[in-house]
Parts: structure tokens; sequence; C-alpha cells
């Protein structure tokens, strides 16, 4: 399950020991493509892992202050610091190993 | 729109044997390309290594696997593939027209181009350098945008920009007469590389250095791994096995983009292995 937040609820990300945010947009076709795929991985780890989603729209400052130049852009974040960025659609087994490997 | 079989992109000699060889094992397909096939193929002067065609122009060999496709009841869509989504059990097929295809599985048969990315153009992907006007249109709101442009079709891409993004330069790397807004300054140079200081992003030409917050470099054709996004490549070839499959389970690479030698021939047999590997894999699932 991926929650969708807004700029005031960002607090959750910072006080997750392990979370994933989605920066994406409704407009952004490669975005609506990775919702299945990150919804999927959160089903796959769940209770490991926090899932959130943010718009950038909706966020601007958000995506603005973690330089987020390039959407769909989604950053790992480790006790509330961000630890890595992957921007573009990944396909599930790429993704899913990358957030395993850097979180787990 | 009904997800087919078979999505094979690309109508050089690889794509047509793939179409071919996938129609006769009864699959349904979806033939993308150009209805003419391949402006290659038919300016080659003459071809002499295609066995069973001695010394064949590429306008009649054209003219031939035109007439075996007609023959098959085979259709052409002319649509260009812009992304490749592998969403797991299906691929989902963008196209320029605004169509997103769906397919069990996909024959990638595009060719080669000779297009190199520019110096630090890859490294920078994501973090100030984009492929997609778009896409990260609404990012660049206030910001300076450089467009490096290869063809006049790209020039809509960089009005569109110029609503959103506080200034925009474009670069055309062609000679024709540009037709932009005012408002978008024209700069005839050509780009040696691109690289970031952290804040701003700098495009070297070879009369000096531009600078901006944003580099959208749109090309006519992108490399088989922007193309298809997890795809792994070897420079501009996709790496296949002997079966001609990819790493992405369901993805196929036959003809010059899965390298050399750059042969009609050889193109053809890859594009009959790709589609029997795509069969096979299809009726081995259908089965479990």
């Amino acid at each position: 399950m991926v929650k969708k937040i807004s700029g005031d609820d960002f607090q959750e990300v910072l006080e997750s020991k392990k979370a994933v945010v989605d920066f994406s947009a409704g407009w952004c076709g490669p975005c609506k493509m990775l919702a299945p795929v990150i919804d999927a991985i959160s089903s796959d780890l769940d209770g490991q892992v926090d899932f959130f989603n943010i718009d950038v729209d909706e966020a601007p400052e958000l995506a603005a202050q973690y330089s987020v130049m390039s959407i769909p852009a989604v950053i790992l974040f480790k006790d509330g610091e961000a630890v890595s960025v992957a921007v573009g659609f990944r396909p599930q087994p790429e993704l899913e190993t990358w957030i395993r490997d850097t979180l787990l | 729109m009904d997800r087919v079989d078979i999505a094979i992109i690309g109508t050089g000699p690889a794509g047509i044997s793939a179409a071919i060889t996938s129609v006769i094992r009864n699959k349904k397909i979806l033939l993308l390309g150009s209805a003419d096939l391949s402006a290659k193929m038919r300016k080659a002067q003459e071809i002499r290594n295609y066995p069973g065609l001695p010394a064949v122009s590429g306008e009649a060999l054209s003219a031939a696997m035109q007439e075996h496709l007609s023959s098959m009841g085979i259709e052409i869509t002319e649509d260009k593939i812009i992304s490749v989504y592998a969403m797991g059990s299906y691929f989902a097929l963008q196209a320029a027209s605004g169509i997103m295809y769906e397919a069990s599985s996909v024959i990638l048969a595009a060719g080669v181009t000779a297009a190199k990315p520019f110096p630090g153009e890859e490294e920078l992907l994501g973090r100030g350098v984009s492929y997609c006007a778009t896409c990260d249109a609404p990012l660049c709101r206030g910001k300076e945008v450089i467009v490096i442009g290869f063809s006049p079709d790209e020039e809509k891409e960089a009005a569109f920009l110029a609503e959103t993004a506080s200034a925009v330069t474009y670069i055309p790397m062609y000679r024709q007469e540009v037709q932009l807004p005012e408002t978008i300054r024209v700069e005839r140079a050509r780009p040696a590389g691109i690289a970031s200081d952290g804040q701003k992003r700098i495009v070297r030409t070879q009369e000096g250095t531009l600078t901006c917050d944003a580099v959208f470099v749109l090309r006519e054709s992108v490399s088989a791994g922007t193309l298809v996004p997890g795809l792994e490549t070897d420079g501009p070839h996709v790496k296949v096995d002997l079966q001609m499959r990819t790493n992405l389970p369901g993805c196929y690479a036959c003809g010059d983009i899965a390298g050399k030698p750059y042969q009609y021939i050889k193109a053809a047999g890859q594009g009959n292995t790709a589609a029997l590997s795509a069969v096979s894999d299809l009726d081995e699932k259908k089965d479990s």
C-alpha cells in the first residue's frame, strides 16, 4: 500500500526508519506506469518499508528541496535522510532489488 | 486497445522476418514502423549475399518483402514508439500519437542510429538533462532552459516549454529555417558537451558556453536503453543470447540493434529466431 501525502504530512517520512517516496504528477506518463509497480513492491515489502507518494504540483517546495528535476523520482529514506534516488520508470525486478539492497 | 501477443518495433528485414514467422505461428501481432519499410534498405545499390536473390537491388528486395507482407495480410501500423514499459506480465508501448499499445511480448528490430550522446548527457539524465519536454516542462517553471533540437519537429516542444520556463534558448541541429515564437532565442552553435556545477547546467559549444537550469536534448530516435528502461545494452546495441532473448523476460531484439555484422540476411535470420523464441515463451506461459 502506498500512502499519498502532502507537504504537511512529510514529517511521517522523516520519522520513518525505512521509507520509499515516489515524487510524481498526474500528467506524467511514466509516473502513471510506475505507480502499479511501486504498489506491487509495497505489497511485497509490507511491514518492512513505508511507501509514500507525493504530487510535485501540490508540494513544489519539497520537490525543490530534494532537487527533483525530472519525474518520476523515487527517493529512499533511512531514518529521515535521503540516501538514494532513481529517476524514471524501472521494471519491478530492478526497482525492488535496489530498494531491498539499499534499505533492508 | 486490445493486447496483442507480439509487438514488433521496426520494419526493416529483421522486423519483417519476425512478423512473418509470428503470423505463421498463429500469433496476433502489431508491426510498428514505416509503410516504406526501411529507407536504408531501399537505398542499397546491390546486395550479393542474400541467398536465392543474387545481385538484388535494395529497391527490389524491399518490393519483394512488401509483397510477402501483403500476401499474408500483414499490415504496418505507422506510429513511432517513444517508450516501452516492462510491466511484468505485459509491455505497455507509448506512441508519439498518444496511443498506449499493449503486448504480451516485444521484439526490438529498430536498427541502429549513428547519433551518439553528447559528453555528459547520459551522466546528467534526470539531474538537469531531460529527453521529454511534456514530462518535465512543469518542473521548469520560472527556470532558464536550453533545448537542443535535432529536427524541425522539436520546435513545437520548445514552444511548449516557453509557456512555463522563464527563458528558452533553442539550438537547432539542422540547417533549415527555424519557426519559433520571438521570445525564444535561437543559437546556431554546435554543442560539444554538457556539464553541471551543482547549481547550473553548462552547455559547451564550439563558440563558448551557455548556462541554464535544464537542458532538453530532443532527438528523432532514442537509444534502445532509453526506449526500454531496464534493458541491458552494450553501447548502441541490445545484449541478446543466441535465441535473441534480452535480460527482460518477453523482450527480444534482432537485426542491427542486436549488434554486428550489419547484414540483411543476418537481420532476417535473427528476426525469425526472435519470433520463434517469443512464440515458444508465450506458449509455455499458456500451458503453465
